[in-house]
């Protein structure tokens, strides 16, 4: 079986399991108590006389269309979804297109920050530590990742907040940007960047903890082969056999865990942007399921959907460029 | 500042800008303390400006609460839409405000209707500079009452009470019968007579302006004999665009307003709304106008919202609650850091039965729960000691509360923890069997003979999650609900399953715990009205259908407005009868601390009436 069948096999795969899990969702969903008519017109209940609050409650209920059976319903979602068209909000009575953008926005510049910072640091640590294995630097890094590690990230948070933005006030303790802020061009890039900072920081250390341990088990089995004793016998230099023969093979776990990572760069953390007030998507997932706007919840459950079924077709074609010995079609 | 910056960026160094961090950064601050660092002197002039905290999340809408009623977006309708002809004032009372209204006359009709005339004063204006007229209050009405705006899912209720609403919202009419246009200067209403009489009929009265050319631009208001109507291009897209459009609709982007301040600038993923002053504002019902040249609304956190507070990233926290916040703010107030004010809120949190359920339905057994919990140490443990208990369905803000604490404690029940006292009134009730159908031992739940079934006292709890008011209620009920024979079996939701129980679309349960906050227009002859149609959440959410509480209630609807004895005699005599038939227990009324930094002058607010919203006017940067 060739490569583009193996392609052709995967997507027709993506394809049938969106459509199943599709409709599990939609489902699962639809099922929950709450009513998203009522979550939608809120307090206007105790507002408005019960026969006319009636008459908009069913104007409403038309209008989004969830006094149509189940079956209609996800028929009309999934063929406007499929056409770009992800549905109305209930809970901020907008397209979900029109309020998905910011927090979107949001949370991919705070985990594409925090996977730079994770990535730079722990792979070097990981090499570091796995070339010292054992020793005094090996065990000291040791102990620190796997308190970063075990550390839930709210406390971290919490103490991250207490330490540099109470006691040593160099960090602000939330936002996104200084209230009232005029600033404009790159001196607003920067506020932002100010503001980034501790939840950057916060979001790296669990991460820093768990890749650094990952690049070192990696590389200590890497370091252990027969080629590597081969390469020093050739009198390479220590870090070419290091970067070139070991790290490269020590790859493979590292591009799963990569991948997961660019995967999860559209995934909000709800505990990091609840305490530093960062408007994302996790934030925005939980509200959505709180308030039953599932036009919100649907959107971001289907996209994830998509996100992971075609993050692991990428694995495996990132498998095929780092280690030659892997063929798709096998 | 800078410095403090600078070194916050080398090190998250690591980022990829953080080069460019070395670059001079242009941001603004309330904090005092760091710009003495980088400035080296103390004597920089502060700046007039206000930094609010907010614990609730803001949306993008601006227009009013039919279109979004979160806590903290209805603060700021407060300060871009003014010039209501009848307001509240700062004790809480309904008057006509002088600075709009120039004249005004009432006519009660042959066939029962009454018609309000109001001339406005002269001199007002938009904060485009435009002149407002009548016609804005004319159009008002119309365009709230309108099957168009209905298409854009607002209630379009605003005239639901004048002559001639049914046919101009079903769109049988494009004349509104029961408004007129009288002059440039001078609308009229006329209320249906079967809306009368109604104790707070002076709020008929009550109008508010909208920019014409600003939501309907090539649209006019004139009248006729049969009533006004809009002329022009009124059509629903045309409303889709200038009022639901998310980037320039009058929703979310108000242009034109005619409150004390106008809106600069809302940033969704910052969670911050800027105000500017309004230079065309003519002041409240007092006359006062804003000298606060920049209003900040900005989200917290409730768990870092006090360092928020020392910081300076935040001037105000209006409303704090809970005695661990409280207690960080007194802190800091005894630092001589901030300053505080505290009232009570107007309001209370509650276990609310559903009347209509087995067993709650019956009176004894919701004075019996009522008994088994110890309410004074129940506000003791969840205040802190920053809170009070209200005996029946009043807030403590209330004028008729602050009149009546005296005659309160002298003629309400305060239900002192007693278990004997709660067997009495369940054996009082029948329930004096066992689970094998003989008396009661006086061990394990207690049994009622129903209808030739034998059923036991048990009470379904619906509570929701990550609420430490379960968790107290959790330790605090079972134990004495048991030794009285009653069996609590509660459950943990969400808040929209909660709320589908109450209103009786999901599971239901005998008791849930909630809160209420008592509006200005306190309307109880809704509440507990025995006629179906108001039977549902929001009105009678008990479900309760007693004569009793129900007539003692309706008492109070035709009351007029300026006889505040009847209304006084009348209400005692409502929360009298709801104390006896207890529909709800009241659990605790919050104190409430208002935290504040010291430039911040003449700060005096209180829940409902006079919230920071308009406390802001008064209020002064030095």
């Amino acid at each position: 079986m060739g490569k583009g069948r193996y392609l052709l096999k995967r997507l027709i795969y993506i394809v049938f399991v969106f459509f199943i899990i599709s409709i599990l969702m939609f489902f699962i969903y639809k099922s929950m108590p709450g009513d998203p008519v009522e979550s939608m017109l809120g307090s206007l209940k105790t507002s408005m006389r019960p026969d006319a609050y009636q008459e908009l409650y069913d104007r409403t209920a038309e209008r989004l269309g969830v006094n149509q059976p189940l079956p209609v319903q996800y028929f009309a979602w999934i063929s406007n979804m499929l056409t770009g068209n992800f549905g109305y909000s209930t809970q901020y009575q907008r397209q979900v297109i029109d309020v998905i953008g910011a927090p979107m926005f949001n949370t991919i510049m705070l985990n594409l920050f925090t996977m730079i910072v994770v990535f730079l640091v722990s792979i070097f640590l990981g090499i570091a530590t796995a070339v010292h294995k054992n020793g005094v630097f090996d065990k000291g890094v040791q102990v620190v990742t796997i308190v970063g590690y075990s550390i839930p990230s709210f406390i971290i948070a919490l103490l991250a907040i207490f330490a540099f933005a109470v006691k040593i006030p160099i960090f602000p303790i939330s936002g996104i940007r200084t209230p009232g802020s005029e600033a404009t061009g790159i001196a607003a890039a920067l506020d932002v960047a100010w503001h980034m900072a501790l939840p950057v920081l916060v979001m790296s250390v669990s991460g820093i903890g768990g890749i650094t341990r990952y690049v070192r088990a990696s590389m200590i089995d890497a370091l252990r082969m027969d080629y590597i004793k081969t390469a020093r016998a050739k009198g390479l230099r220590e870090k070419t056999v290091i970067y070139v023969h070991a790290f490269r093979n020590a790859l493979i776990p590292i591009v799963t865990i990569t991948t997961w990572w660019i995967i999860g760069l559209f995934g909000g953390s709800v505990v990091i942007e609840s305490v530093f007030l960062w408007n994302g998507l996790g934030k925005m997932l939980i509200d959505g399921l709180m308030n039953r706007d599932f036009s919100i919840v649907l959107t971001m459950q289907m996209f994830y959907v998509l996100l992971s079924l075609a993050g692991n077709v990428l694995m495996d074609i990132a498998y095929t460029i780092v280690d030659p010995r892997v063929r798709l079609e096998n | 500042m800078k410095l403090r910056k600078l070194f916050a960026l080398l090190l998250a160094g690591v980022m990829a800008f953080s080069a460019a961090a070395c670059g001079a950064q242009e941001t603004v601050t309330n904090n005092g303390e760091s710009s003495e660092a980088s400035s080296g002197t103390s004597e920089e002039p502060l700046e007039n400006k206000l930094v609010i905290g907010a614990i609730t999340q803001m949306k993008a809408e601006f227009y009013d609460a039919n279109f979004c009623n979160d806590g903290t977006n209805y603060s700021m309708y407060d300060l871009l839409h003014g010039y209501t002809t009848v307001v509240s004032t700062k004790e809480g009372e309904f008057v006509y405000d002088p600075t709009v209204v120039k004249d005004h006359s009432e006519v009660e009709n042959d066939d029962g209707t009454k018609t309000y005339t109001v001339t406005i004063n002269d001199g007002l204006v938009w904060s485009d500079g435009t002149p407002i007229t009548a016609k804005d209050y004319v159009f008002a009405v119309l365009l709230e009452s309108s099957p168009e705006m209905a298409e854009l899912a607002y209630p379009s209720q605003a005239g639901y009470y004048f002559v001639g609403y049914d046919e101009f919202y079903s769109g049988s009419t494009k004349n509104f019968a029961g408004v007129h246009l009288v002059d440039e200067m001078t609308y009229s209403v006329t209320v249906k007579a079967e809306e009368l009489p109604f104790h707070y009929d002076i709020s008929y009265a009550s109008q508010w302006p909208r920019p014409i050319h600003v939501i309907a631009p090539d649209c006019d208001v004139v009248d006729a004999a049969e009533g006004a109507t809009i002329t022009g291009d009124f059509t629903s897209e045309v409303l889709e665009k200038t009022v639901n459009d998310p980037e320039t609709g009058y929703r979310a982007n108000p242009s034109v307003v005619c409150g004390p301040y106008t809106l600069s600038s809302f940033d969704v993923s910052a969670q911050e709304a800027v105000f500017k002053i309004n230079p065309n504002y003519t002041g409240d019902y007092r006359g006062v106008k804003p000298s606060i040249e920049t209003v900040v609304v900005k989200l917290v956190s409730n768990d870092t919202m006090m360092n928020e507070l020392k910081a300076g990233n935040v001037d105000l926290l209006s409303q704090t609650g809970g005695a661990e916040n409280i207690e960080a703010g007194l802190d800091l107030a005894d630092e001589g850091l901030v300053e505080y004010i505290s009232y009570y809120r107007n309001g209370y949190g509650k276990v609310q039965f559903d009347c209509s359920k087995f067993p709650t339905d019956s009176e004894n057994v919701r004075q019996a729960i009522a008994y088994c919990l110890d309410r004074n140490e129940f506000v003791r443990q969840y205040t802190g000691g920053y809170g009070s208990i209200a005996q029946s369905a009043y807030g403590l803000a209330q004028w008729e509360y602050q009149e009546s604490i005296d005659w309160i404690a002298e003629n309400l029940n305060a239900y002192e923890m007693n278990v004997d006292k709660a067997i009495e009134l369940l054996e009082a009730d029948g329930w004096t069997l066992g689970e094998d159908g003989q008396p009661y031992s006086g061990e394990g739940v207690r049994y009622k003979e129903v209808d030739g079934e034998l059923k036991p006292l048990v009470i379904e709890w619906a509570n929701s999650e990550g609420n430490p008011v379960s968790a107290l209620l959790a330790t605090m009920l079972p134990e004495n609900m048991e030794a009285a024979g009653m069996q609590l079996n509660p459950t943990t939701m969400d808040f929209s399953t909660l709320s589908a129980g109450i209103a009786h679309t999901g599971t239901t349960y005998n008791m849930y715990n909630l809160a209420t906050g008592i509006p200005l227009l306190n309307s109880p002859w809704y509440y507990y009205s025995k006629d179906p149609a108001w039977m549902q959440p929001g009105y009678n959410s008990n479900w309760i259908a007693d004569d009793e509480l129900d007539a003692a209630a309706g008492a109070l609807k035709t009351i007029p407005y300026e006889d505040r004895d009847a209304w006084l005699d009348a209400w005692r005599n409502y929360i009298k009868v709801w104390n006896e038939k207890m529909p709800d227990i009241p659990l605790y009324s919050d104190e409430y601390f208002d935290f504040y930094a010291p430039k911040l002058k003449n700060w005096e607010a209180s829940d409902a009436i006079w919230p920071w919203s308009r406390a802001i006017l008064d209020a002064s940067i030095g």
